[in-house]
């Protein structure tokens, strides 16, 4: 009896031992699984030159593109002209996950980290590429792409994919906001009459933030129980975005030329005190801080809200009378200008990468390339997307003015200036999501009121910088 | 008559108490039994559980983050320095703390209460415990989801209910303000939990034997003697049982806070979870929050401890 | 012994089913309508537009009318074998492993055991996020993540310390008198197993097997990391699959919802009725 318990020990401790030998908990995970190709042909195609030979017959025959993208309704309709590039190209694409963006971010990072990158082509977005270049996640494009492809692109859009002097990103499409405001209630003769009377001014979309703050201020006083006069995003990544755009209207920065916090300006303490006063004066739905893009249009198109800014990709919705119950009942203006005397516009493009994992570089370029040719932008752009390419927009403002209803050129034209003149990314650093997981809680707390504008980004800013200093900003 | 009666009820109930421990520490060759019967379980949760976490535990010594994992450095204590010293942290502990303290005694209360009631129904008792256990079918995101929503201050349902009470539409930020927010996410935690307290002390209820009670009953006990004297007592080890389970899965809260709050605002219902998971993957602060980690499981490690030990005094009073 | 009709016991019962049953409701009807009805306020109670659109476009039979309905893209009849398979084998598994392991606590008394018993509930301690990130480092370099049998052994792991836990209890309750009454009688050891023993744990492997079988079924946080594709995607990363970044699909994550929730009580039922068999079976015949 001894014996055989002796050697269910000895079995149990030798099976502890080797598998403690196999997974060495020390080790930082390496890059591993590479791109899953057809077995002999992978090895002729990838060994061509950088430039693309044109076979007779298709030139990526036999390999097997895996790709990671954002999924939801109106992303994946593009995704479905993918067989007519595995017909042009013989490539077979296989799309190994779809996720809405937060979901997809989390899984590159996670996989950038762990080593589990297996697909060629990645989503990717102006607001977070920074961090899988840190994450050694991504290649530059440079060698990939000449310039007179990528001519056609609005260039200020381009040069939000540039750090380093290298392109890591091409472009898809873009949002930015505009102010969007009702016309039953701002150019209502009733609504500006008991304006007047109220205050002495008359009711007008403001033009600049502080015109802002005061109309939604009086205006809430005019309005029915449940109908508030603007909101915002108030929670994550969008409430940072929201007060940054603000922030930058009034001449503040997020960083300084030397990458310490420069939030807790004049400028940023109006912006926050902006916002608390809207929230205190009851203008702003309650559960305000609750609010990501879903919510503040559901509230938009339930007809409960005056004005607010808002991305433009939401139109079609807006504009559709069987979802929404302000279809045709607003406008669109450009955002207001601060202090700073410029309009803000937080904007950012959804965009494609190439993983530092992909053995068929070449192939996933040309498969970059189909996704945001000519073709396929304007497909999405019927889709309500804003795309990046100039003869797109030229062609779609024409078809534009044929409709009949003056908003849809008028939000097109208004995009294109501000794509050229407001477009203004989050700070292009792998920090910014951090800096905002520390910023939007405190912002939150000035907003309901628990914390002082200006104590509170204090605080924020000295975390920062602390975050900063830890990151290895400051030599 | 009666006497004899009891007698033979105590007796039973004495039978009843005897565990097997008896037969089982005598013999010498089952010495080993015990192990190898535990084996397989070692070995599992070695692998899923144990392994992990000593590679997360290596890595709350290092810097790590998701996105400059190629170069780790040691840092010692550092980590575990900084969260001891973070206000936020020990906010979420203290208010962990009391979201568990608080949802386990009501469930508890309520799973017990409703047990009994049920315990008295007979017919059509399968049909309404399966309507009982619907809750427990639900995904934890799922019940988050259900919540947000109920909770809503443009368009839940219970905003809703009130604007149909009082013909005029009420706003209130369910989970928004101070301690609303923290009774939302307690009453979507209770709901989601309490059948689950209910079966375990059912069943408990439901295996004390008949005779026991008869007893109790000749001997003149009402309702509510019996259930305090009897009922209750008989129950004890599912209890513990229970609300040791209980305390360790709340502890663990994630999916469904994440989803209706996401900790927020203003970290107003932030547990350590939601907070740990902020500050590992979007934060990118991968090895602080390991060391958050570890941190809290040593002190989930005490209350279970704590748990456990009552258990072990329990019986131990019960073996006459 | 007359229980009585126990009024107050009916009505506090009724009420507290009512309460605990409201969501559920709300999850079916949020299933049949429009999207249009159902964040809305004012609200609308009794819909006019019911129709099982969001279930036909689930199951593969019918194209979503709606412009943001996710129905028909969502590989659904993966998801359900992905959870199956998973949720069933590491439910069996985990009440082998767990019985043995109560078995062995509530039996014998031996060094170390209220030490490992500690670990084993220690183990229980740590949530899937705490697990998730090294979970999938370790998965990867054995190559089982993104693979069914990965996530089984992952669940099982997680079901047995509460298994073995409640076994353990059920297992002690048992008096030895009742078994040795059984040999003196004439049966074997193993028949007495079997007539005496196993129908008394019935009810807690009903109960161990129910909660197992939950625990696996609605289990988010390491499915969501370790599945990638539709070879092993569970359902409940797949309910993220109606929620996008701007506009979700609530009407089609209710249904799939609904049908999640209909093995989970199919199961239940099943399960349930051996706990009440056991539990009649277990009554002490004085």
């Amino acid at each position: 009896m001894k014996k055989r318990s002796l050697l269910v020990i000895t079995i149990s401790i030798s099976v502890l031992i080797v598998a403690t030998l196999l997974f060495p908990a020390g080790c930082a995970p390496k890059p591993a699984a590479p791109t899953e190709t057809t077995a002999a042909e992978t090895t002729a195609t990838t060994e061509t030159t950088a430039a693309e030979e044109t076979k007779p017959g298709k030139p990526f025959e036999g390999i097997t593109l895996k790709a990671a993208f954002i999924g939801g309704a109106n992303y994946e309709e593009m995704y479905k002209a993918i067989p007519k590039f595995e017909e042009e190209t013989g490539a077979k694409v296989e799309i190994v996950f779809k996720g809405d963006g937060f979901q997809i971010d989390k899984k590159l990072k996670t996989d950038f980290a762990a080593g589990t990158v297996d697909y060629d082509v990645c989503w990717d977005h102006s607001s977070f590429y920074t961090q899988y270049i840190k994450a050694d996640g991504i290649i530059p494009l440079d060698d990939y792409f000449t310039k007179e492809e990528l001519a056609d692109h609005i260039p200020m859009i381009l040069n939000a994919g540039m750090k380093d002097g290298h392109l890591w990103i091409i472009p898809r499409h873009f949002d930015i906001s505009a102010l969007h405001y009702r016309t039953d209630i701002l150019n209502d003769t009733e609504m500006q009459k008991k304006f007047k009377d109220q205050t002495g001014k008359d009711l007008k979309v403001p033009e600049t933030w502080d015109e802002f703050k005061e109309t939604a201020i009086a205006l809430q006083k005019l309005l029915p129980a449940g109908v508030y006069a603007t909101e915002f995003a108030g929670k994550e990544e969008a409430l940072t975005g929201r007060f940054y755009e603000v922030l930058l209207a009034e001449g503040g920065q997020y960083f300084d030329e030397n990458w310490k916090p420069a939030f807790n300006s004049e400028a940023g303490v109006k912006a926050a005190t902006m916002f608390r006063d809207l929230y205190k004066a009851g203008a702003m739905p309650p559960g305000m801080t609750g609010f990501v893009w879903e919510d503040v249009a559901k509230n938009w198109v339930a007809g409960n809200i005056a004005m607010y800014t808002e991305w433009y990709g939401w139109y079609s919705y807006f504009q559709d009378p069987s979802a929404s119950k302000v279809a045709g009942k607003f406008d669109i203006a450009r955002q207001p200008v601060g202090d700073g005397g410029i309009h803000s516009g937080w904007a950012g493009d959804h965009a494609f990468s190439i993983t530092k994992a992909s053995k068929n570089p070449e192939a996933a370029a040309a498969f970059i390339k189909f996704l945001t040719n000519e073709e396929q932008q304007y497909n999405e752009s019927k889709l309500g997307f804003l795309v990046t390419r100039q003869s797109v927009w030229e062609k779609i403002i024409e078809e534009a003015k044929a409709t009949g209803n003056p908003l849809d050129v008028k939000r097109l034209e208004f995009a294109q200036l501000q794509a050229s003149e407001d477009f203004k990314t989050p700070p292009l650093v792998a920090e910014w999501l951090p800096s905002s997981d520390i910023l939007y809680p405190i912002l939150q707390a000035i907003i309901l009121g628990d914390k002082d504008p200006k104590a509170g980004l204090d605080e924020a800013a000295a975390k920062v910088e602390q975050l900063m200093k830890d990151a290895g900003y400051y030599k | 008559m009666t006497t004899e009666k009891t007698i033979k009820s105590k007796e039973i109930v004495k039978l009843a108490r005897v565990s097997r421990e008896r037969r089982g520490r005598a013999t010498a060759e089952n010495r080993h039994l015990p192990i190898v019967l535990l084996i397989p379980a070692i070995i599992i949760l070695a692998f899923v559980v144990g392994f992990p976490m000593l590679y997360s535990l290596y890595l709350s010594f290092t810097n790590f983050t998701l996105l400059s994992h190629a170069s780790i450095k040691f840092v010692g204590l550092q980590n575990y320095v900084t969260v001891f010293k973070d206000p936020i942290f020990l906010g979420s502990l203290g208010r962990t703390i009391l979201y568990i303290t608080i949802a386990v005694n009501l469930e508890f209360i309520l799973g017990l209460l409703i047990a009994n009631a049920m315990s008295h129904i007979i017919r059509g008792q399968s049909i309404l415990r399966t309507v009982m256990m619907m809750p427990m079918m639900f995904a934890p995101i799922l019940v988050g989801f259900q919540f947000k929503w109920i909770f809503n201050d443009q368009v839940g349902l219970i905003n809703n209910i009130l604007y149909e009470i009082f013909g005029r539409p009420i706003i209130i930020p369910w989970l928004i303000e101070r301690p609303l927010g923290f009774i939302s996410i307690l009453i979507a935690e209770i709901w989601m939990s309490t059948p689950f307290m209910v079966i375990v002390f059912l069943a408990g209820i439901m295996s004390i034997s008949p005779e026991i009670l008869e007893a109790a009953e000749v001997d003149g006990a009402n309702e509510w003697q019996k259930f305090r004297h009897v009922t209750v007592p008989s129950i004890i080890p599912f209890i513990y049982i229970a609300m040791a389970v209980r305390s360790l899965d709340i502890a663990k809260a994630y999916d469904l806070v994440s989803i209706m709050t996401g900790g927020g605002p203003a970290h107003r219902t932030e547990l350590i979870w939601t907070y740990v998971y902020r500050l590992a993957f979007t934060s990118q602060k991968f090895a602080l929050g390991s060391a958050m980690s570890y941190v809290t499981v040593v002190i989930a490690f005490a209350f279970t401890f704590y748990f456990f030990r009552q258990l072990i005094k329990a019986r131990q009073i019960r073996r006459v | 012994m007359k229980r009585g009709k126990h009024i107050p016991s009916r009505i506090v019962t009724f009420i507290v089913l009512a309460i605990f049953f409201i969501p559920v409701l709300w999850l079916i009807l949020t299933s049949l309508r429009p999207n249009i009805e159902i964040n809305t306020r004012p609200p609308v109670w009794i819909s006019k537009n019911i129709n099982v659109d969001s279930y036909l476009a689930l199951l593969g039979f019918g194209v979503n009318p709606e412009r943001f309905a996710f129905g028909e893209n969502i590989p659904f009849g993966s998801y359900f074998r992905n959870s199956l398979i998973t949720a069933t084998v590491s439910t069996l598994l985990a009440l082998v492993i767990g019985t043995l392991a109560g078995y062995a606590f509530s039996s014998f008394k031996f060094k170390g055991r209220n030490g490992i018993f500690l670990s084993l509930m220690l183990a229980r301690a740590i949530p899937g996020i705490a697990l998730s990130l090294p979970l999938l480092v370790l998965f990867t370099r054995m190559g089982l993540s993104d693979k069914v049998y990965g996530l089984v052994i992952a669940y099982t792991a997680m079901n047995v310390p509460f298994t073995a836990w409640l076994m353990a209890g059920f297992i002690g309750e048992i008096p030895e008198e009742l078994n040795d009454a059984a040999l003196i009688d004439g049966c074997s050891k193993w028949s007495a197993f079997l007539k005496v023993d196993l129908p008394l744990i019935g009810p807690g492997l009903a109960a161990s097997g129910i909660f197992a079988f939950l625990t696996s079924w609605n289990e988010f946080a390491i499915a969501s990391v370790i599945t990638r594709t539709i070879a092993s995607k569970t359902f409940p990363p797949g309910l993220f699959d109606f929620t996008a970044e701007f506009v979700s699909d609530w009407r089609g994550m209710c249904a799939m919802s609904v049908l999640m929730l209909v093995p989970a009580i199919i199961f239940v039922i099943i399960v349930q009725r051996q706990l009440v068999k056991g539990l009649t079976l277990g009554a002490l015949k004085g």
